[in-house]
Parts: structure tokens; C-alpha cells; sequence
């Protein structure tokens, strides 16, 4: 398994991951947003046994950007979506694609931490997230998904990098061969309609790259 | 004469119509356009303003007419060019829109506004030399700001001119008084890119020097870290070559370049596998939780050394309980010695095991101590694999360990997995789908097992069922109601998924219901146009977020996008149906069709019958296409209620009129219609023999010789004695030697004569060329198919061609895959296939396709 730069070559088949592996999807726009905002921080895992002249064969993938206006004011990264397939497990590719993409974060962007959200139900994910990773959950979300349910919201500081930046990666060494899914949903969507009541809106391609900021492809 | 400027009031309408433009409230905007046009009706720029507008609403036929008159009241305005020009836009019809912006500009060289928009459609079309010239004029026009710069420079790198770019980069960098903060995005992107455009010029010592110039501004650090190694080896400084690469590892071991880089800066003889390998056994050393350094030797290890390495390796994954070992390592097993050792190693394992004893174990302990029974497990299911790999397969050895496994382990959701995949592999996909769908039913939450029924079920064609497997996950599910996009298969078109697409395609063409596969073919081809559209916005965004390396990234891979796999599977599915479309009309009507079993056999009828079954058929396919569009008419009202909804934007939705395919099979010009799918092929996958392959097809029967011979001779020189290549030449051969005078003229004939020459020469008797192409490739069974074929169409009353078709189910090396190509070929030749069909449930007893084939033959 190779771990590289997602390079927007891969898109098609990162978008074939995402689809067969979990339920919130994205269009191809929206990957070339992230792939081309914040060429750093997203990864993938290529399998390297198909043959040479085709497009890699993407087993994994962690799509991540940053923050473009925090709320809080504290530069951050986000991750938006990162799934394994399901024939590549306990190889620890989740986490060594998170790894890559937070320490990338913290020296391009500067991020002082980085968030994420996870289905309470996913045990899998949040093992990975909590006990390998060291995310600490900062807030349940409630009927963040679309089939209603609850997100628990999840951080883990990054300062530790800025400076262990020549150090080779020590925390975390425990078991870590669990896997991961996890998929975002858009950040405005289903909470804009609410408060907004009547204000229409819509999500798709259709819209401008500017748009995509507050949303993701999970239409309205 | 330019239009007199309207009264002031008029005019501060005139302005409120652009804001209502600009912020989308575009009924009110046409009101006020309207209210300026009862005292000035023929103001030129209110005209084009109100055109603009009914365009946004939808009507753009209306919106062109309006547009037009526009231009005839003020043909000197060029706010009536630019929408006219914006009009175009919306249609995708970029050359005119570009020859309207160019003639508004004319009337207002600066505006910025219509050079940023001419400029956006020359860089989408890829007019690099006009691109250059917007780009100049708007820096002219803007010069404070960075990105217009950057543009610049983009567009002469785009252009090839390496120095022009870099000049207009560096002009910049010379203007800023202080060099900007440390945390400068922009700034750092910038000199990032002009560094790799000196590097692409070639001048890679410049760039090392450029390059350590600005790596402490650099925020991207693992690209400054990959081009210093990556020149410091092109420039033989092999010593620091090291050291960067090292110290690239150290950051991410995973990744395969970096072992590349290492191995060339250390000087290493790829083929001295003792020094190889003293290299990766420090790194591996050195990381202990990476793959790679333990993986790569597998690749160039050989014998003992290969033995030894590959058993502490699989040691290793297996006690550690990994279910994707054997996905880590099948690469290693086009080696047949490799796999055989593999095979011998991991049977040990489960023999010590059984026998009680300790597995030998070499060299890392491992830390965790993982339970046998998991040890074991993953063994059995390691061994299942095996026996299922195609290189290796034996589904009867594959079953028995998967039972095995399954003794020790019944909840676990891979082994049920593996079992329907042996299932299919054994050609019975009705079991494999059963299988599947129960493995399913273990686990309801998880998408890839889902996605993995939907695509088994689509494998026998139930299509309905496919569709409800994936509705389990898609975001409306399988709700009529509120549906904005047409059920799950509108949701899985919006988010392109275009396996489900294609194999749902597939499976249409295989029942013969052409029109559902060419709807589903067309819409990969939507996908890609879209996809190509994709990258509109970001000529725009891209230099506003100063991120232009990954930007000029896309631009290239763009430029190649349709030769995917994705779009050549869809592609080369579309082309077979245009094909069978135009050689035999009436499979527009898929109840005439021969591809579910129970239809009529069309063309053994009575012409007065063929005529009566032609009249039901389109009866049949009129009710089903008015029952479609009813529905959909009904999903449109409940959409109305729930109209709050959708469509904010403006934009509409255009209905479908056509949902199951019809207008596009009954299309009088299938041939012309395949173009569509065949020019990108041709453009951007000629080294595929389906490609040329698939041209041939194609331009044989548009009677376009050199350029079906162009094909040959293109399919040839990838693989000279490709079957079907094979059975096209002597196709060729003989449409030419029957040409009559006016089918060809000269000069053309003259070449056709002389280049097939060189091929096939005319005096040549083809039935020889082509028993000697047989004999020459007996033990392929897809040459024989070729051969016979050939052989059927120079003799179709050959009385062998059964017999010897049979013969090829003896073959060592026959799949399951070319054994049912052979049943397909005969049901082709309309030849006899009682012995074929007997024999072939012999070798694959579990393989549907015999099975029913005897069965029928027998009566059951």
C-alpha cells in the first residue's frame, strides 16, 4: 500500500471508495474543492497490485481541509470524510493517513487543532478516533445526520506538532490496526433551514466553487 | 450611433435591474426592466438586461430573441455583446460566446468584467495564445493585485513559454518592498510555483538554488523536502540525495517514491538483492510498524532469501490477525514459484497448528499475543483466497477451507463475503447473490457490504432489486414523496456513481432492453461532461486562493479525463449497442430482442408476422413509455407541494422526457450517434485494442475504409495477432475485394488497395490464412473464437465449427469467462450447442449458464 498526496487524478476512484463505503457522498466538484483549497492535507492509499497502466486503485482515503472562517477564531483543520475499504482493514491505513494530513495541517495552515464528526453508533470509528488517535469528543451534535442521528463532535489538539516537527511519531503506539469510517455532512445544511425558516436553498453542482465553502454535497 | 443615455430616473432603474441580476431576484429585476422599456422600448441595454434575466428563469429561446433585438436596437453597446456573449455561455456554446465577448470589447477595450469572462472561456477551451492576451490586458488593467500576476504567468506556463512565466513571477517579487510575513499562503504557493516552473523548464540546477532561496518562506514542507531529493539526485549529488530522502521516510515510510529516490541516490544495483535488502531490513529496523520496508523485498527477493522473508512476514499479519493479508500480497503472485511458496508456507502454518505443535517461527517476535483460534482463522481464510485467486482457483479447495473458517468463526462478515464470491467465480451467480444478500442481512449498517449485494444482484440482472438494495443508503431512500431528483436512481446519478450506473447499463444490454443501456451509458457520458464543466470555477477560484500547482495539476488531468477506465467501459458498452442498433433495427424494441430468454426469435418470422410483432412491440414499448412519464408527472406535483424546496436558485430542472431510452434506441442514425462514445476513445485511449477494435466496427459500416483500416492497423500494432483483429482483417479483406467503383474514390482507393496489401495480400486464400491462424494459437481459447468466427463467415455451412469449439473446453487454461463466450459465440452462429452445452457442465457444474442450457435441452 502506498500513502501519498491525493492528487486530483485520483478523484474518480476516491469518489468510488466514498460511495461504496459510506453513506454520505460527495460530487466530483466537491473533491476537486478540497483537492485544490488545500492540496496538502488530503491523502489516500493506493493499492499497488493492479496493473501499471490504469488510474491507482484507491483503498483509502482521508479527505481534509481546513476551517475557512472559524467560529471560534482559532485556525483548525477539519476532516470531511475518511473511509478504508472494507478488504483493506486492520493494515492501520486510517490512521497513518490521518497522521500525514495533521501534521501537514499545523505546518502549511498553522492549526492549533482539528475536528471531525462521527455517528455515536460507529464503535469502530470512534475506538480508532479516541483511543488511537487521541480525539477527545467536545459535543454531542444532535440529528446531525440525515437519517437523524446524533454526531459526536470530536477534536484533538495539534499544538504538540508545531514544535516535535523533525520527530519521528511516538504518541499513539499502542494497537492501532482498527478501522475508521467516517463521513461529513454539511455544516450549515439541515441547522440553516431551520433557523432561516422560509429561506430557500440549494446544494448541488451546480453551484459555485464559493458556495461549496458552507456546504457539501449532501443536497437539501 | 450609440443609444442616447436614459432620463435619470430611467437610469437609476437601469442600475436597480442590474443589482436585482447580480443578487438573483430576477422577477423583480424584470419588472423594472419592463418599467424602463414602456417609456424607451427600444433601449438596447434594458433589452439585453431583460434577456439576461428571462434566460436566469429559464426561457432561453425567449431570451435569445429578446437578446437579439437588443443588439439590433444598440449594435455599438457592449453591455448588448456581453450578455449576448453570457447568453451563449449558458449554452455551453463557448466559441460564439467568446466571438461576442471579443466584439464587446471592442467597445470597451478595459472593462474588466467582460476580459475576466472571455478569459475564463479561453483558458476552459484551452486557447493558451488568447489566454495570454486577456490575461496581459487584465493585469494592465488591475496591476496591485497578486493574482492577476500569477494569471499571467499561468497562462504563459500553460503556453509552454517557461521564461515568460517565470519573468512575470519574479517582476512581482521585485515590486514587494518587504517580503511578506512567514504564514503567507499566497506568498509562499507563489515562489513554490515559480520554482516549479524553472524545475520543468529543465534547468534543475537553477531551481536547487531557487528552491533553498526560498524554503524558509515555504510553508509546504514536505514539497520543498521532495524537490530538493528529487534534484539532488537528477543533479548526481547522490550523498545529500541520501540524506533527503532519508529524512523524507522518516516522515512518511509509506510511501513508495521515497524507497525509489533511496535506492538510485545510494547507488544500489537493483539486481544485487543482498544489498537491497541490507537497506530495507535497517529501515524496517527503524520503523516498526511501517509495511513498506518488509513488504518491497517480497518483490525482488527470489528462492531461500524470498522464503524466509515472506514467512515472517505472513508470521507476522497473520497472528496479528490482519483479514486483508492476502490483499497485501497477491501481487507477488504472477511469480508462480513465489506463490507456490506462499502456498507451502501458509499450509504449514495451519498444519503445526493442528498437529498441536508450535509454528516455526523466524526472526520478530511478535508483542501482542493474539489468540490462536484468530491465528488460525485468518489462516483458513488466507488458504480460501488462494484457492479463489484467478491465477490459482480451485472453488472446490477454496469451499472446504472457507467451511472451515466458517466452523470457527460463523458471524464473521468477510468469510460470508468470500463465500458468495466463490459462489460467482463458480458461475452461479443466483447463489452468489443469495449468498451476498444474507451476508448483508448480518451486518444492515455497513455501506460496502451493501454496495456489494447491489452489484451481485445487478450481476442477474435484477435491476428493481439493485435498486432497493441501494436505496438503503442513498439519501431519499426509497421515498416518493418530496422526491426532487427522480428516487434513488436520481440520487445515485447526483452523486455520480457511476459502478451502479454502468453495471445497471450492462445489465440492460445483456437482457436486450437497448434503450434502458444506452440511457445509462449516456449519463457516464453526462457524468464526464459535467466533470469537464467541474473545472470551470476554478480558473477563477484557484488564483484568488493562490493555490496554482495543484490547480495546474487538474488543468492536465482534465485534459485526459475521458480516458478513464470508467468513461471506456460506458464508452465501449454505448458503441456495442449503436452497432447491434444499426446491423439489426428492430432491437430497438427490446421485447423483440433475443436477450431475455422468453422473447420471439424475430428473425426466423414470416415477413407478414415480423410486421405484426414489430406493430405489438411498439404498442407495448408506446404504454410503457406513457406509464413512465405519467409517474414522473406525479412525482412532479408532489415535488410542487414541497416546492419550498428546490429550485431557489433559478435554475430548472428540465424533465425527462425520454426514461426508458426509447427516442434514444429508435435513433435513425445509430452510427453517427456511437461518435459520441468512439472520438474520445480514439483520441485518448488508441492503445487499447477495444478501442481500434470497436473504430473498426464502427467506420466499416459507414463505409469509411481508411479510416476502418486505420483501426486495423492501429489494433495490430498493439497486438499483432489479436483475434478479433484477426477476424477483422479478413472482414476487410473481403468488403474490399467486393467494393464497386463508386463506393471508394481515388486517391483513397488507391491507398486502401495498397496498405491492405501489405496486411492481407488480395492473391492470399483466406480460408488458409486462416486455418493457419488457428492452428498457429489452438490452445487460446479466445483465438479460436476469432478463427472460427472468421471461419463461419468465409463458410457458414461449416458443419465443424461446434465440434471444434468444444474442443477448446479441454483447453488447461479455458476460464469459466471464455468457456461462456464460446456458448455466446455458437448462439451467434446460430450452430448447434448440445455437445457444447453438455461438456461445459462437466468442467463448471456449478456454473449456471450449462446448467439451464442442459436442462432445457433435456426438457426439464
Amino acid at each position: 500500500m502506498d500513502i501519498r498526496v491525493l492528487q486530483p487524478s485520483d478523484i474518480p476512484h476516491v469518489q468510488l471508495a466514498n460511495i461504496t463505503n459510506l453513506p454520505e457522498n460527495y460530487f466530483c466538484k466537491y473533491y476537486l474543492y478540497h483537492a485544490l483549497s488545500w492540496p496538502q492535507l488530503s491523502y489516500v492509499a493506493v493499492d499497488l497490485s493492479h496493473s501499471s497502466g490504469s488510474p491507482p486503485k484507491i483503498v483509502g482515503y482521508v479527505l481534509a481541509k481546513m476551517e475557512e472562517e472559524p467560529t471560534d477564531g482559532v485556525q483548525h483543520g477539519h476532516i470531511t470524510s475518511l473511509s478504508v475499504m472494507r478488504t483493506h482493514r486492520r493494515l492501520g491505513l486510517a490512521e497513518k493517513l490521518m497522521r500525514q494530513s495533521q501534521k501537514a495541517m499545523v505546518e502549511a495552515f498553522g492549526a492549533k487543532y482539528v475536528s471531525l464528526h462521527v455517528r455515536v453508533s460507529n464503535k469502530a470509528a470512534l475506538h480508532l478516533y479516541r483511543d488511537t488517535l487521541q480525539f477527545k469528543v467536545n459535543k454531542v451534535e444532535g440529528r446531525y445526520y440525515a437519517d437523524g442521528e446524533n454526531a459526536y463532535s470530536m477534536r484533538k489538539d495539534l499544538t504538540f506538532l508545531e514544535e516535535a516537527e523533525s520527530e519521528s511519531e511516538h504518541e499513539g503506539e499502542e494497537k492501532a490496526e482498527d478501522v475508521d469510517i467516517d463521513g461529513d455532512v454539511p455544516k450549515g445544511g439541515e441547522k440553516k433551514k431551520r433557523k432561516s425558516g422560509m429561506k430557500k436553498f440549494k446544494l448541488g453542482r451546480a453551484l459555485g466553487v464559493a458556495d461549496l465553502q458552507e456546504v457539501d454535497g449532501r443536497t437539501a | 450611433m450609440p443609444q442616447a443615455p436614459l432620463a435619470s430616473k430611467d437610469g437609476s432603474l437601469f442600475r436597480q435591474v442590474l443589482k436585482c441580476y447580480e443578487t438573483k431576484q430576477y422577477k423583480k429585476g424584470l419588472k423594472a426592466a419592463e418599467q424602463i422599456l414602456r417609456k424607451n422600448p427600444k433601449h438596447g441595454e434594458t433589452l439585453a438586461m431583460k434577456g439576461l434575466i428571462t434566460n436566469s428563469l429559464g426561457r432561453t429561446e425567449e431570451a435569445f430573441a429578446i437578446a437579439k433585438e437588443a443588439l439590433r436596437q444598440d449594435m455599438k453597446s457592449h453591455v448588448c455583446w456581453h450578455v449576448y456573449g453570457l447568453l451563449y455561455r449558458s449554452e455551453k456554446n463557448f466559441e460564439e460566446s467568446i466571438k461576442a465577448y471579443k466584439m464587446a470589447l471592442r467597445f470597451e477595450p478595459e472593462s474588466q468584467q467582460i476580459l475576466r469572462d472571455l478569459a475564463l472561456l479561453q483558458v476552459q477551451m484551452r486557447d493558451y495564445l488568447g489566454y495570454v492576451e486577456s490575461r496581459g490586458k487584465i493585469l494592465q488593467g488591475r496591476p496591485q493585485l497578486r493574482q492577476n500576476w500569477t494569471g499571467l504567468a499561468v497562462a504563459h506556463h500553460l503556453a509552454g513559454s517557461y521564461v515568460e512565466a517565470e519573468n512575470v513571477l519574479k517582476k512581482y517579487e521585485e515590486t514587494l518592498k518587504n517580503p511578506p510575513g512567514k504564514g503567507d499562503v499566497e506568498h509562499s504557493e507563489a515562489c513554490l510555483y515559480r520554482n516549479a516552473v524553472i524545475a520543468e523548464s529543465g534547468d534543475i540546477a537553477r531551481a536547487l538554488e531557487h528552491l533553498e532561496s526560498i524554503a524558509k518562506v515555504s510553508l509546504d514542507k514536505i514539497s520543498v523536502m521532495e524537490y530538493r531529493a528529487d534534484y539532488l539526485l537528477r543533479l548526481g549529488r547522490k550523498e545529500e540525495a541520501e540524506k533527503a530522502y532519508r529524512a523524507l521516510l522518516n516522515r512518511n515510510s509509506e510511501k513508495r517514491e521515497y524507497y525509489k529516490g533511496l535506492e538510485q541516490s545510494m547507488g544500489i544495483d537493483p539486481e544485487d538483492r543482498r544489498a537491497m535488502r541490507a537497506v530495507y531490513d535497517e529501515l524496517a529496523e527503524k520503523n516498526p510498524r511501517s509495511d513498506a520496508p518488509r513488504r518491497i523485498p517480497l518483490d525482488f527477493l527470489e528462492g531461500e532469501d524470498f522464503k524466509q522473508a515472506a514467512d515472517v512476514y505472513l508470521q507476522r499479519l497473520l497472528k496479528k490477525g490482519v483479514p486483508s493479508t492476502f490483499a497485501n500480497i497477491k501481487a507477488l503472485y504472477a511469480d508462480t514459484a513465489k506463490r507456490e511458496t506462499i502456498l507451502q508456507l501458509v499450509k504449514g502454518y495451519l498444519a503445526s497448528m493442528e498437529t498441536g505443535g508450535e509454528v516455526p517461527t523466524n526472526g520478530e517476535a511478535n508483542g501482542d499475543k493474539s489468540k490462536p483460534s484468530e491465528f488460525k482463522l485468518w489462516t483458513l481464510y488466507f488458504l480460501t483466497q488462494h484457492y479463489d485467486h484467478y491465477r490459482t482457483r480451485n472453488t472446490a479447495k477454496a469451499s472446504e477451507y472457507l467451511n472451515q473458517a466458517l466452523e470457527l468463526s460463523p458471524g464473521t462478515l468477510e468469510l460470508h463475503m468470500t463465500q458468495a464470491r466463490i459462489h460467482k467465480h463458480s458461475g452461479n451467480f443466483q447463489k452468489a447473490m443469495e449468498r451476498m444478500n444474507q451476508a448483508r442481512e448480518l451486518d444492515t449498517k455497513d455501506r460496502y457490504i451493501n454496495t456489494k449485494c447491489a452489484k451481485y444482484q445487478l450481476r442477474c440482472d435484477r435491476n428493481e432489486d439493485a435498486l432497493k438494495t441501494m436505496s438503503l443508503f442513498t439519501r431519499n431512500g426509497m421515498r416518493v414523496k418530496n422526491d426532487a431528483h427522480g428516487g434513488p436512481l436520481g440520487d445515485l446519478l447526483e452523486m455520480q456513481c457511476i459502478w451502479f450506473i454502468t453495471e445497471d447499463g450492462e445489465s440492460y444490454l445483456r437482457q436486450g432492453n437497448l434503450g434502458l443501456a444506452l440511457k445509462r451509458f449516456h449519463a457516464i457520458l453526462k457524468i464526464f461532461d459535467d466533470w469537464t464543466e467541474d473545472q470551470f470555477d476554478f480558473h477563477s477560484f484557484s488564483l484568488r486562493k493562490g493555490q496554482v500547482r495543484s490547480y495546474v495539476t487538474m488543468l492536465r488531468w482534465e485534459d485526459t479525463l475521458r480516458s478513464h477506465p470508467f468513461f471506456v467501459r460506458a464508452a465501449l458498452g454505448a458503441i456495442e449497442v449503436y452497432i447491434m442498433l444499426h446491423d439489426r433495427p428492430h432491437l430497438a424494441h427490446s421485447s423483440l430482442s433475443n436477450g431475455n430468454r422468453e422473447s420471439t426469435d424475430f428473425e426466423g418470422m414470416s415477413p407478414a408476422d415480423r410486421k405484426k410483432a414489430l406493430k405489438k412491440a411498439k404498442r407495448e414499448q408506446q404504454r410503457a413509455q406513457e406509464r413512465a412519464v405519467e409517474s414522473a408527472a406525479k412525482a412532479k406535483e408532489d415535488r410542487a407541494k414541497n416546492a419550498q424546496v428546490s429550485n431557489a436558485d433559478g435554475e430548472m430542472k428540465r424533465e425527462d422526457t425520454d426514461p426508458l431510452g426509447n427516442a434514444l434506441a429508435q435513433t435513425k442514425e445509430p452510427l453517427e450517434a456511437a461518435m459520441k462514445f468512439l472520438t474520445p476513445l480514439l483520441e485518448l485511449s488508441s492503445k487499447r485494442t477495444e478501442t481500434q477494435c470497436a473504430g473498426f466496427e464502427v467506420y466499416l459500416r459507414r463505409k469509411k475504409w481508411l479510416l476502418a483500416l486505420k483501426c486495423l492497423i492501429a489494433a495490430r500494432e498493439i497486438e499483432k495477432e489479436n483475434p478479433v483483429a484477426h477476424e477483422q482483417t479478413i472482414r476487410l479483406r473481403r468488403a474490399v475485394d467486393s467494393l464497386a467503383n463508386g463506393d471508394i474514390k481515388e486517391p483513397s482507393k488507391e491507398v486502401l488497395i495498397a496498405e491492405l496489401e501489405s496486411i492481407l495480400p488480395k492473391q492470399i486464400d483466406l480460408e488458409s490464412y486462416n486455418e493457419e491462424f488457428l492452428n498457429s494459437h489452438k490452445d487460446s481459447p479466445k483465438h479460436v473464437h476469432g478463427a472460427l468466427r472468421a471461419r463461419h463467415s468465409l463458410n457458414p455451412e461449416d458443419a465443424n465449427i461446434a465440434g471444434e469449439l468444444a474442443n477448446t473446453l479441454s483447453l488447461e487454461n479455458l476460464t469459466l469467462k471464455e468457456a461462456i463466450e464460446g456458448q455466446t459465440l455458437l448462439a451467434d452462429l446460430k450452430a448447434g450447442s448440445k455437445d457444447y452445452n453438455q461438456k461445459a457442465s462437466e468442467k463448471f457444474p456449478d456454473a449456471a449458464a450449462f446448467q439451464t442450457a442442459v436442462q432445457e435441452l433435456w426438457g426439464l
